[in-house]
Parts: structure tokens; sequence; C-alpha cells
């Protein structure tokens, strides 16, 4: 056993790992189970910490086995768009850390990076899972924009899960300060109003409150290899694997999104069915995580 | 979000004026105490060596690839080559900043690659690179000095040959009195500051920053008080090599 706790840590299997990937697989694959001991649709250690960093308005990491991403809120104040005055913002970037991989070098983002922001952002831009409406302050004079901000800081496969999963769990311990609208349109920040007073706000104070939000979006990553098939990949997996299939689902058992990208094996109604149910378990498992994380916070 | 949109971040509370009340510092700490120091290597598993650092609110990561040919060209050379990078977060500081390098994020590239060269032997990977990739997740004062500390560790981590490791600390004067491993609220008041890298073991001078006007007795002084922090610096992240070598 090598110090990750893998199977056959020796370094001929290390060497026939290395040049013989797909044999490699081949042989667990036949013996359901995966080099690092999982079973085909078990998924990895989950954490979630919220509040990682107090430079944000609200922050999150999570941890997907050694997938590892950190998620940012900073706000700002916008006057909301003509075309939908009662409307704040949304802003979401995504990107690799140079660290995250061997792969990813300093500068431009790259395709991955690219591709996973826009996945990420057209997740949370769809309607219903962030409710827009808070985030107005006033109508048609003032709205809040949120830009959430995510970092791959280690990427080790099901990249999207992890993003999406510390993108919720900083919005979801978002608290939007209390504000006064000053007459000539300024927003200026005031201190939040006393608990005990029942008394409606004074004039102009637009009085602070979490986000409310309803039903966690999750993505459920899996693969077909060698006609099997895993969930939750690692970076070798999703390299080796014939296709990808990503399914997001929310908690009242919608289905947000499919992604199946190209690759070589055909996944027929079988597969995908397969794949919704353990995406409609895994949504279940991560909201009763976070909401643990979550009041764990507040209490302490 | 429409491209259109012009968002101005809301005023941000005043920094506090008077960081030492009554000889302690805002945070509690006496003049020549570091914050809290958490180290940890190997957070990220598929780096040759990886670190994050935490001194309160300052938090980064490092991570080590390498050596491995690099993607640049540098030109031939006998020596391997060391390539520094810092990205600081867009939610590290007071107002969101924007991807895309800045010009503080290079200029801090340039003094860590400088402060952590002069202890790798390059020798040792003749045409090679090691790239050392810095991210700030929080930026609470004493970015680079951190990260310099973390950067040897981590190079340390990933078993690249060192003359010894690289530790750092900054001096700020604040009302003419020498504060160690300055707070950002901190150093916003100072009127002069000395970022001091060093090897403790060879007692060796890697970098030294000096900022604002200083009389020849007082600089002294703070770079006694800078070395005695790197020195105190130097075994912690010791320990936590041995540490991470041999779990006690």
């Amino acid at each position: 056993m090598d110090p990750k706790g893998e199977v056959g840590g020796s370094l001929e299997a290390d060497a026939f790992r290395k040049l013989y990937p797909h044999q490699f697989y081949a042989n667990f694959l036949a013996k359901h189970t995966r080099p690092d001991g999982r079973a085909l649709m078990q998924a990895r250690p989950v954490s979630v910490t919220p509040n990682a960093v107090s430079s944000a308005d609200s922050s999150a990491t999570a941890k997907l086995g050694d997938s590892a991403a950190i998620a940012g809120v900073k706000l700002e104040v916008a006057v909301p768009a003509e075309e939908s005055p009662d409307e704040g913002h949304l802003a979401v970037a995504v990107e690799m850390a140079p660290m995250s991989s061997p792969d990813v070098r300093p500068g431009r983002p790259g395709e991955a990076a690219q591709c996973l922001a826009e996945q990420v952002s057209s997740i949370l831009a769809s309607s219903d899972v962030i409710p827009r409406q808070q985030l107005c302050i006033e109508q048609g004079r003032a709205c809040w924009v949120v830009y959430l901000d995510i970092i791959v800081l280690n990427a080790d496969g099901s990249l999207l899960d992890a993003c999406l999963l510390a993108a919720w769990a900083a919005l979801r311990s978002l608290r939007l300060p209390s504000v006064i609208l000053t007459a000539d349109g300024n927003v200026e920040p005031c201190d939040d109003l006393p608990q005990t007073s029942s008394a409606a706000a004074p004039e102009g104070v637009w009085a602070g409150r979490m986000l409310q939000l309803e039903s966690q979006p999750v993505a459920q990553s899996c693969a077909m290899m060698g006609g099997k098939l895993i969930s939750d990949c690692t970076a070798e997996e999703e390299r080796l694997a014939d296709t990808i299939i990503i399914i997001i689902v929310d908690g009242r058992g919608n289905l947000l999104g499919l992604i199946k990208a190209g690759g070589t094996a055909e996944a027929g109604d079988m597969i995908m069915q397969q794949c919704i149910e353990a995406a409609k378990l895994r949504q279940q498992d991560l909201c009763r995580l976070l909401e643990d994380q979550l009041s764990a916070a507040t209490l302490s | 979000m429409p491209k259109d949109v012009v968002s101005v971040p809301l005023p941000r509370k005043p920094r506090p004026t008077n960081v030492i009340v009554n000889g302690t510092r805002l945070d509690g700490r006496g003049p020549e105490e570091f914050r809290p120091i958490f180290l940890s290597t190997g957070v990220i598993p598929q780096a040759s060596g990886s670190v994050y650092a935490e001194l309160d609110k300052t938090k980064l990561m490092v991570g080590i690839y390498g050596p491995r040919p690099s993607d640049r060209w540098h030109g031939f050379s006998e020596e391997g080559h060391l390539d520094c990078d810092v990205k600081m977060a867009p939610f590290s500081g007071g107002q969101r900043t924007k991807w895309g390098q800045s010009p503080e994020e290079r200029e801090m590239a340039g003094l860590l690659g400088v402060a952590v060269e002069a202890g790798v032997q390059r020798s040792a990977f003749p045409k090679a690179t090691v790239d050392v990739q810095c991210l700030v997740l929080e930026a609470g004062g004493g970015e680079l000095a951190v990260a310099v500390a973390a950067a040897s560790l981590a190079l340390a981590d990933a078993a690249i040959p060192m003359r010894d490791l690289i530790t750092s600390c900054t001096v700020s004067r604040v009302d003419n009195q020498l504060l160690l491993d300055a707070t950002s609220d901190e150093a916003f008041q100072e009127d002069g500051s000395v970022l001091l890298a060093m090897m403790p073991s060879l007692n060796q001078v890697t970098q030294l920053l000096v900022k604002g006007a200083w009389s020849g007795g007082e600089l002294d002084e703070a770079i006694q008080l800078g070395m005695t922090g790197c020195a105190e610096m130097d075994g912690i992240c010791r320990q936590v090599l041995q540490e991470a070598i041999a779990p006690p």
C-alpha cells in the first residue's frame, strides 16, 4: 500500500499503470472496483467549509477527494437594467489556479477553465436557482451585484461538482448588509437595525438579510469506462474514460442540466436513468452535509 | 450579467487610526510578536510540493511543479530556471479585482523569485524549470514575506536541492515604534518598513527592501528585529518539515 492507501503501490504496478493505463483500469473494473478502493458508483469523501476567507462577503471551500475549489462573493451596487428594474445581477467567474494541475500554466485562462465557467454560470443563471428579485434594493434605482469568483485549487476530476458545491455554499452563507439609499441615489452602508425593534425600518433604510435560496443544484459526474459506469471520477479516470456524463439536478427532482460530452461510447436510456438516479441521491447527501456545516458554523 | 452594467463597491469601513493602544496592538500582540503561524505541506497531492500558509488574516497557497521542461523560451543555460507566478484571488482584498496579471502581482512575483532563487541550487536541474505558483486567498498584510517563507518550504517539500530554507518577515515603523509582522491595518499607518528575507542557518540575507526614511541606528535596530523574526519563522518551518516526514 502506498501512502494514498491505493492498492498496488509497488514500482512494477506504478510503471504498468503509466504504460498501459487502460489495461490497468480494466483489471480493476473487471472486479467491480477502482484503483483507489472505491466501488464503481461510490463517491469520494466530501467536505465543505463555509466562511473560509474573511475578506470576501461570503466564501466557502469544497473538497471532493483531492479536488478542491474555493468560492468567494464580493458585493457591489448598480442601477438595475431597464428591462428588469426589480432584479439584481449575478456575475460568475471560474478560474483554474496554475497550481491546480500540471497542465495549467499562468496566463490566459485555458479552454477547460472557460468551459467550466460557462457551465457553472449557466446553471446558476437558469431560472429560479437564484431569485434575483431578492437582489433588488429599490425598483429601478439600485440593486446588488453579486460577483461570485470560483477558483479551482486542485484539479483532480469532477470539477463541475466541486465548483458548484463551493459556489452554492458561499451563496447560502451570503448576508446582504443593511444600506441606506440616499435621495441622490447613492447607496451607503449603515448599522444593522436592532433585532428587537418590530417597528418599520426608518425611511430609506434597506434592512440587511440573508439571501433566501431554496433548492440546491448539484452536479454529478459519471463516466463510461470499458462498458462500465463509474461516478465521481478522478482526473486520471476522466482522461481514460470513453465518455463523460454530467447530470445537474435540484432538490425538487428537476433536471437542470445534462452534459454528455462526445466520447466514443454511447449512453443509452438505461445508463442515463442510472446517472439521474445517482444524481438525485447525491443531491440529498450533499444538501444534508451542507446544512449541517452551515448550522455548525452559525452555532460556533 | 449584461456587459454594460457599471457597478461600484460600497464605501469601505475606515481603517483604525490608532493601531497601538497602551503598548499593545489591536489584535493583542506585543510589538515583537508574530501573528499565529499555521503552515501545512502536501496540500496539493499532484504538485511536486505545496504549502498552505495562514498568519491570521493572510492566507495563501504555494504549489511547485517540476523540474520539468519550460513552456517558455529561456535561452540556453547550464543552470535550471525558477519561474515564479503570484495571483491574488479576486476576493482577497478590499475591492474586487479582475483576473489578469496586475502590476502588483508582477512586482510580487519578481521579488519572490529574487528572494527564493538565491537559496535554490539551480545547477541541480540544468535546462529544466521549476515553477513556483502562489495564490493569495486573503491579503491581511505581509503577503510577500509569507509567500517567500511558504515558497521555500514548498520547494523543500518538493525535494528541490537547496542551500538553506529561506524565511522572511516584515518590520513596520508606526509612531516611532517597530512592529514585527504588521497586519494590513498597521501597514496602512506605517511611515517606514523593512522586508527581510534570509537563510538563517547560513546567516545570509537574500533580500532587503527598505521603504521610508530611516536613520542608521534605527535601521540597524529594525534589521536586528527582522533577523530575530526570520530565525523564529525558521524554527517553525523546520518543525513543519520534520513532522511531514515523520509524523509525531
